[in-house]
């Protein structure tokens, strides 16, 4: 696979808002304007990938919600990208009778049923705009990417698919099957897309099995279906000497601590202190004003940042651990620095050097070169500061968290925890200290320590609840791990975190004293050593076929072969070069920088592609929330 | 990988269509909207199409003339240039009126923008289109500079080559034999060494037979032709570190022109933030002058409101001696 995920699926956005006919790169195109018209799922899927500006680019004048009010502008286009459900198909009926658009291009975002395709043909000879019903295309980019190897499905509407949706008590079967059918065609949407047919494999008895048989049978049938296959060789000619990737689809139950887990790294510390989401960041920022009183009153304003694709330092930090970011915006400041004094001697050189006539000219070439050079590369280096700018305040805004929540000693206990290595302090004084983070980081703490630490037997348990409760925490969540615990099997599990471990070299004193802006004292630096989460080993046994016992019951699926191998035994007896993760039940950035980082330590001896997907992207506060809500419940 | 469903929709289409007259709905819309159907252009659209039909025909002319524009034939003239000077300059006066036709337009549709009272969606839609198509302006514009800065710069170097002075690096590759003799000359300058001299002046001279064949060969005797060639290198020397001053000049001030439009271009863009300042900087000063005014009257409402309660409380200080006397 050449392109990415990601950049397929911008390419696909692209082409349709080029009316859905191919791009080419002339020297200039004569502009085209449209407008864009999509619903939630539109808007969640076009704005990690577009910004206005590369819209504006494209050629359209306005990006504008389905269901808000549109007025009439007539004698231009109107490009629709909404997902098939009967309301949205209501409203474009209602826009087809207000006659608000010269011509309609309808993107679906999956599949159209027949019967809505005839509410729609009977809408439009109703109306009589049949002759401006230009093409309706069905596009399959259901699903969100977020990075070249992240995606999810959801953000706007996730409750329908999270991990309480999925393993509340009181789920009724057709509601699954609803759940499920979404989330079998979104992954549907991404094969399409990247135009393969992976290999599938899943645990057995949860919710990911049910996905992955339905998905299975979906392929298998468009695979058959010979005249409408969208699998067939036009996509790319090399297509076939690629081995076929692994698709891993697991359950969120198997992994309940990582989910809860505080973390170190950039991407996932923005991820669960700032609420990163669809790539972006808000922030408040309070700044002094002088009121009429007198008095200097701290006012709050929001700002909102982009941590987008085209910024080289994210793509570079995203997943290091946090003092390694500090330091690395230090440096660029400091070469920002260095360039914008390079810039301001140029003035210097050319006021002097003016008036000396004789060596005018020889300087005068030098200095309209530089002047030159100078001037193209100011806009680069504004944007550069501005980029600058906004890391600084996103680690501060961190750093502030950190301390104030001590989040660095959380990640420490729970990091031996989950090795099982000898703990400085208990669990008990942790969770009684008043100033060491907020209750829900003490209930996180203890959960964790319930699912990976030492047996604790139910008096201690309830000891801690008591002590959790004098904290002011809620200890719902906690009711529900327990019976959780009870369904598991959970012997198993506390042998899939080890192999890690921390070693903590007290206070930074080389941050302190480059007088930097992150004054780090009274935060530990903690060097993280590498290990495997659940997630990661399971994806490894299954690449590298290595036999681990946990996985020798995987179901294994192929849609490519003729009868529904109902044995399910693994046929393939190479290894895996690609792989896709999905979870089903929700994921986090914590498990995604895992991928990576095992993904890249294996690049060394046989490189591998691991692409990360889950249901929607939560952090532990909402996963928390979720838990909750489930405790409550029984 | 979308699936386009276009057809099976006109299919869809037919049908429901065949199953209405089956069931016997009226059919009669039909005749009467076909005439209808003709929906009338607004005014901004068509403006707006023809001011970019200008200038995709520009493009097109500019990008289809755009070879023969640049090839300004070889210095050894082997191959015609296929457009003489005057032609080049036509078109260049007919482009730049074309884009100052399109610019003005331009600025006659924002002004019809602002005239006309629409609906917000509407009005914002017409200022992006106003935008883009400045944009794709520009963009043709750059096309037909750059193209210009390359005739000229050809220019330059034919005048060059054509003088016998040493190359820059844009020239072709038939010179470099003449540039590294002529080096090889001025080298020797200095050295005052004639016989190299001479052999480098009789290794250009077949050279510039080649070049220019009407050169007289024989009838000079060997003291002349000495002198002569004396006298041809010391003009030569002289012309050559004039021109190469010259030509270094010139590379200079196209480049100044260069920043000159980048400027230009920044400082009309600050012109609307420095508009809007000396507004508001207008009414601040005349909001300053009401406040003082105000100030002015509050002072002596004070004033005038301290007299009364001095005359009230006197008042009452009398009266109160008045009743004391009155009762006693």
């Amino acid at each position: 696979m050449a392109a990415t995920l990601r950049e397929k699926q911008a390419t696909a956005l692209k082409r349709m808002l080029n009316f859905n006919a191919p791009i080419t790169k002339a020297t200039s195109n004569e502009p085209q304007w449209k407008i864009l018209v999509y619903d939630r799922f539109g808007q969640d899927i076009i704005s990690p990938l577009l910004t206005v500006k590369e819209l504006r680019d494209l050629g359209v004048t306005l990006h504008l919600n389905l269901h808000s009010d549109r007025d009439s502008i007539p004698d231009v286009p109107v490009i629709y990208f909404v997902m098939p459900t009967d309301d949205n198909v209501q409203r474009i009926c209602r826009d087809f009778e207000n006659q608000l658009y010269e011509s309609y291009y309808l993107n679906f975002i999956s599949a159209i049923s027949r019967q809505r395709l005839e509410d729609l043909a009977s809408a439009s000879i109703q109306y009589n705009c049949v002759s401006q019903v230009s093409k309706i295309y069905d596009q399959y980019l259901n699903f969100i990417s977020l990075e070249d190897d992240l995606f999810t499905l959801r953000h706007q509407d996730r409750e329908a698919i999270s991990y309480y949706a999925l393993n509340r008590g009181d789920v009724k079967d057709t509601e699954m099957e609803v759940i499920m059918d979404v989330i079998v065609d979104s992954l549907f949407s991404v094969f399409v897309t990247l135009g393969v047919v992976p290999i599938i494999r899943s645990a057995r008895g949860n919710a990911a099995e049910m996905v992955a048989e339905k998905l299975d049978k979906k392929l298998r049938e468009n695979v058959r279906d010979a005249r409408n296959s969208l699998f067939t060789a036009d996509s790319s000619p090399g297509q076939f000497s690629f081995q076929r990737p692994l698709l891993v689809l697991l359950d969120r139950n198997l992994d309940l601590a990582t989910m809860l887990h505080h973390t170190w790294t950039y991407q996932a510390l923005a991820h669960d202190v700032l609420d990163l989401k669809q790539n972006r960041v808000e922030i408040e920022e309070s700044s002094n004003v002088a009121t009429p009183a007198g008095s200097p009153r701290p006012m709050k304003k929001k700002k909102s940042y982009d941590l987008s694709h085209s910024d080289k330092f994210w793509l570079i930090q995203k997943g290091s651990p946090f003092p390694t970011v500090a330091e690395a915006v230090q440096e660029e400041l400091d070469a920002y620095r260095t360039q914008e004094d390079k810039v301001k001697s140029l003035k210097a050189a050319m006021g002097i050097e003016g008036a000396e006539d004789d060596s005018a000219i020889s300087m005068l070439s030098d200095n309209t070169a530089k002047l030159t050079s100078a001037v193209n590369s100011l806009p680069e280096l504004l944007e550069k500061k501005r980029l600058i700018d906004m890391h600084t305040n996103i680690a501060t805004a961190l750093l502030e968290q950190v301390k104030t929540r001590k989040l660095d000693i959380y990640f420490e206990c729970e990091e031996k925890l989950m090795s099982k290595s000898v703990q400085d302090k208990t669990l008990m004084e942790l969770i009684s200290d008043p100033e060491a983070g907020t209750p829900d980081d003490k209930v996180r703490l203890f959960i964790i320590g319930l699912i990976c630490g030492p047996h604790m037997s139910e008096a201690e348990i309830d000891q801690y609840c008591v002590a959790l409760t004098e904290a002011g925490c809620d200890i719902t969540p906690i009711q529900y791990v327990r019976r959780w615990k009870a369904y598991a099997k959970m012997t198993a599990a506390p042998s899939q975190y080890g192999g890690g471990g921390i070693s903590s070299t007290g206070m930074f004193a080389n941050l302190v004293s480059k007088g930097s802006q992150f004054v780090m004292e009274g935060v530990k630096n903690l060097v993280v050593k590498r290990h495997n989460l659940p997630t990661t080993r399971i994806v490894d046994a299954l690449m590298d076929l290595k036999s681990y016992q946990d996985v020798e019951d995987y179901r294994y699926f192929d849609p490519k072969l003729l009868r529904a191998d109902s044995s399910s035994v693994p046929r393939n007896k190479s290894p895996f070069q690609e792989a896709f993760v999905f979870v089903v039940g929700g994921g986090n950035y914590i498990e995604y920088q895992n991928l990576v980082d095992y993904a890249k330590s294996k690049s060394m001896t046989s490189p591998k592609k691991i692409w990360y997907g889950c249901s929607d992207l939560v952090n532990a506060s909402q996963f928390l929330k979720q838990l909750a809500r489930l405790g409550q419940e029984g | 990988m979308a699936v386009d469903v276009t057809n099976l929709f006109k299919a869809t289409v037919k049908s429901v269509k065949s199953r209405n007259k089956a069931i016997g709905e009226n059919a009669v819309n039909d005749k009467q909207n076909i005439l209808s159907r003709s929906r009338q252009k607004g005014d901004f659209e068509s403006k707006a199409k023809e001011v970019i039909t200008n200038i995709t025909q520009l493009r097109d002319f500019l990008l289809s003339h755009r070879k023969e524009y640049i090839n300004s034939g070889s210095h050894l003239s082997s191959e015609a240039s296929k457009m003489t000077d005057s032609e080049r300059d036509q078109i260049d006066n007919d482009a730049q009126n074309i884009i100052r036709t399109c610019q003005e337009s331009i600025g006659i549709l924002r002004l019809d923008l602002s005239s006309h009272r629409v609906h917000p969606q509407v009005k914002e839609h017409r200022q992006i289109v106003i935008f883009l198509m400045n944009e794709y302006l520009k963009a043709v514009c750059k096309i037909y500079s750059e193209q210009k800065a390359i005739r000229v710069k050809r220019a330059v170097d034919r005048k060059n080559i054509s003088k016998l002075k040493p190359e820059t690096s844009n020239s072709p590759v038939n010179n470099v034999d003449l540039s590294s003799l002529i080096k090889k000359s001025t080298d020797e300058k200095g050295s005052g060494d004639t016989d190299k001299s001479s052999n480098a002046q009789k290794s250009i001279r077949p050279e510039f037979d080649h070049e220019n064949s009407l050169l007289p060969e024989d009838e000079i005797s060997p003291e002349e032709s000495q002198m002569f060639e004396e006298e041809n290198k010391a003009l030569y020397d002289e012309m050559n570190s004039m021109s190469h001053e010259v030509k270094q000049i010139e590379g200079k001030v196209i480049e100044i022109a260069k920043l000159q439009e980048i400027f230009a271009e920044k400082v009309l863009e600050q012109e609307h933030e420095i508009d809007h300042i000396a507004s508001t900087t207008v009414g601040t000063t005349e909001n300053i002058i009401d406040a003082n005014e105000e100030i002015r009257e509050a002072i002596k409402k004070k004033a005038e409101f301290r007299v009364w309660i001095l005359f009230f409380l006197v008042m009452c200080a009398l009266s109160l001696l008045f009743l004391d006397w009155y009762n006693g």
